[in-house]
């Protein structure tokens, strides 16, 4: 069993996914993208991730039931939301909810990869 | 600047007011009917009661005293009449003393003393017989009368032969002249008592004629005004908030109660303002943040690959950095188009008024709405016709109307419903007419007469505002039009937009109301 990180990315957008795998693939993460909830969801009863990031609105199923989801079948994982305009309410819904943090379009890299260690210090002191 | 701000972001509202818009509407129009319904003269209700009851109170004083007067001749009369009698009676026994004269020689003194006694009693009662029967009269009365006693004095003293004939003639003319008087005063007495009898009857009967006159008159008064006025708040009712003008020359209480009815016309206008104000702003906010969930995504995209292509520069290949580079571009492109989207939907939305293509607004909003239609898999037939008159309206609004009420069909038909869009020219040639028409369960009776009421809807909380349709009225009021309602429980509803057929824009909002065309829902 490899002990890199397990990621799950899931945004409806190509270049998202396609730009931070490859980045944070770099730096040793193991990441899966998906473009649409339902995909995720389906890859989320398969396999176990250690940590979920999402965009809050994708399709038909948004990043609110994917945490739903993640929270349900393994409460461990650390659910990352991305929203796309910081509103407060949706953003303590999320927190709410259980969501380890959230992070607001437009950010670098460097940010997500930020919130991530966190998440990644937070799952080995568990 | 928040008249420039509101049309960079308006969303498929079109033009937004201008704040001074909320004031007052028709300001000037309005003030000036104030005026001319204050500035009539004053004719109240209550001086025209205090001039009707005044009337009847001289009407019936009038009537007493002249009965008054009648009985006051009466009694002259029958106080002359006894006075006549008594000279009637001096004159008799003065004419019987006369003949007992001529035929035994004897008594002449006492004809003469009884002709004296007659003219003492017209002198004693001299006022009272000029008063009845004029001087001409009793000048000659008194004339033939001391003529008489002349002619007594004559024979006594010897001439009997020659003034027999004329004592005897003269006597005669004397005494008939008397009694015709007298009896000519008693005829008149009698007629006068019989009218003074009758007066009261045809006073009463006057009266009574006069008093149902004026009754009519006045009620016919009040209850016009009270017709007219209710009139002009039915049309209030149907949102033309034109003010009263006066209808008549004068002002009474009326005129107040019109005053207070163009004031909360006013008012109500100004509330629907703010409300229409608020219901697109509210509008405004869902469109901005459309907007920016639409900008993020190419802005995030630019960011993430700016980054990388920075950060990781020496560890990618040529081919990646050109990939990259070509992300960029086409993620700005893709931002750039956005807002001149943006741009486009803000200058359409800065005219208002425009002569308009209603099949091409009528395609442009079924496309909007489209996607919704198909996953309610709901059938909608378009059937417009293609020669359409001229109708001039503000495309985006005229839009949002179509899309509340196609909306409204939506929501309340099931699965495999119908919607049907049609146009046709009502049949003056005066109204475009667009029925938009759902085969859904129609509209109960009790709530036809809220459905325009700004706040109300029948859809669970939280999914209608409840503006749509009060929102859509006053667009459509504001283009001289009106929107209809037939709707036929279990069977399905049919909603008409008449839109005024007009060459000249500047009509439309100054004379806008046809009455009597635009009873809306009743």
């Amino acid at each position: 069993m490899e002990d890199r990180l397990q990621i799950m990315l899931v945004d409806d957008e190509e270049i998202v996914g396609k730009r931070l795998k490859s980045s944070l693939e770099k730096e040793g993460y193991a990441i899966e993208f998906f473009l649409t909830g339902s995909e995720a969801l389906k890859r989320l009863d398969e396999k176990h991730f250690d940590i979920v990031v999402t965009d809050i609105r994708i399709d038909e199923i948004d990043g609110l039931e994917i945490l739903d989801a993640v929270m349900e079948n393994s409460p461990e994982t650390k659910t990352i939301m991305i929203t796309g305009y910081a509103t407060a309410e949706i953003a303590r819904e999320a927190l709410a909810k259980g969501a380890f943090d959230f992070i607001a379009k437009p950010f670098r890299p460097k940010d997500l990869r930020e919130v991530i260690i966190k998440a990644a210090r937070q799952i080995k002191r568990d | 600047m928040p008249d420039k701000k509101s049309r960079a972001t308006g969303p498929s509202l079109g033009s937004v007011l201008k704040s001074d818009d909320l004031a007052y509407p028709d300001g000037k129009f309005s003030a000036e009917m104030d005026r001319a319904l204050r500035e009539r003269p004053s004719f109240s209700i209550r001086s025209r009661l205090l001039l009707a009851f005044t009337l009847f109170f001289v009407l019936t004083l009038g009537i007493t005293l002249w009965t008054m007067e009648i009985l006051g001749d009466v009694h002259e009369k029958i106080l002359f009449l006894e006075v006549a009698d008594d000279f009637k009676v001096e004159l008799q026994q003065a004419r019987r003393f006369e003949k007992n004269f001529l035929l035994y020689g004897t008594n002449l003194d006492d004809a003469r003393q009884h002709a004296v006694r007659a003219q003492q009693l017209t002198a004693k009662h001299s006022g009272r017989f000029l008063r009845i029967i004029g001087k001409d009269s009793l000048v000659v009365m008194n004339d033939q009368l001391a003529q008489y006693i002349k002619l007594l004095d004559a024979i006594g003293h010897g001439d009997r032969k020659k003034y027999e004939s004329e004592l005897r003639q003269h006597g005669a003319k004397m005494l008939r002249l008397a009694q015709d008087f007298v009896e000519k005063e008693r005829k008149l007495v009698q007629s006068m008592l019989v009218l003074a009898r009758r007066v009261p009857f045809i006073f009463l009967a006057a009266l009574a004629i006069l008093m149902v006159v004026v009754g009519v008159f006045l009620a016919r008064q009040i209850i016009g005004v009270l017709t007219r006025l209710m009139e002009h708040t039915k049309r209030f009712a149907d949102g033309d908030f034109t003010p009263i003008p006066p209808a008549r020359k004068f002002r009474d209480e009326f005129s107040k109660l019109a005053l207070m009815l163009n004031h909360m016309v006013r008012e109500l206008d100004r509330h629907q303002r703010i409300l229409t104000e608020s219901h697109k702003l509210r509008a405004i906010g869902t469109l901005v943040a459309g907007v920016a969930h639409e900008l993020n995504n190419p802005l995030n995209n630019i960011m993430l690959t700016a980054s990388i292509f920075k950060d990781e520069y020496e560890s990618i290949d040529e081919d990646e950095r050109l990939e990259m580079l070509d992300d960029l571009v086409e993620q700005s492109e893709r931002a750039r188009k956005i807002v001149s989207n943006l741009l486009d939907f803000a200058r359409q939305s800065e005219t208002s008024i425009e002569p308009l293509d209603i099949r091409k607004i009528l395609d442009e909003t079924v496309a909007l709405v489209g996607n919704h239609i198909k996953v309610k898999k709901i059938k909608l037939v378009l059937d417009v016709s293609d020669n359409l008159p001229v109708v001039h309206g503000d495309r985006q609004l005229l839009s949002q109307v179509f899309m509340n009420l196609i909306i409204n069909a939506m929501d309340v038909l099931p699965e495999k419903g119908e919607i049907r869009i049609a146009t046709r020219v009502d049949g003056d040639g005066d109204y475009l007419v667009v029925d938009i028409s759902d085969n859904g369960p129609g509209i109960p009776e009790h709530i036809m007469g809220q459905i325009f009421d700004p706040f109300f809807t029948t859809k669970p909380s939280g999914k209608g505002t409840g503006l749509g349709l009060s929102v859509s009225r006053g667009i459509v009021r504001k283009l001289g039009g009106y929107i209809e309602v037939k709707s036929q429980l279990g069977k399905g509803t049919t909603f008409s937009v008449l839109l005024p057929v007009t060459s000249i824009p500047s009509e439309l909002s100054a004379n806008n109301s046809k009455r009597g065309k635009g009873t809306l829902v009743d």
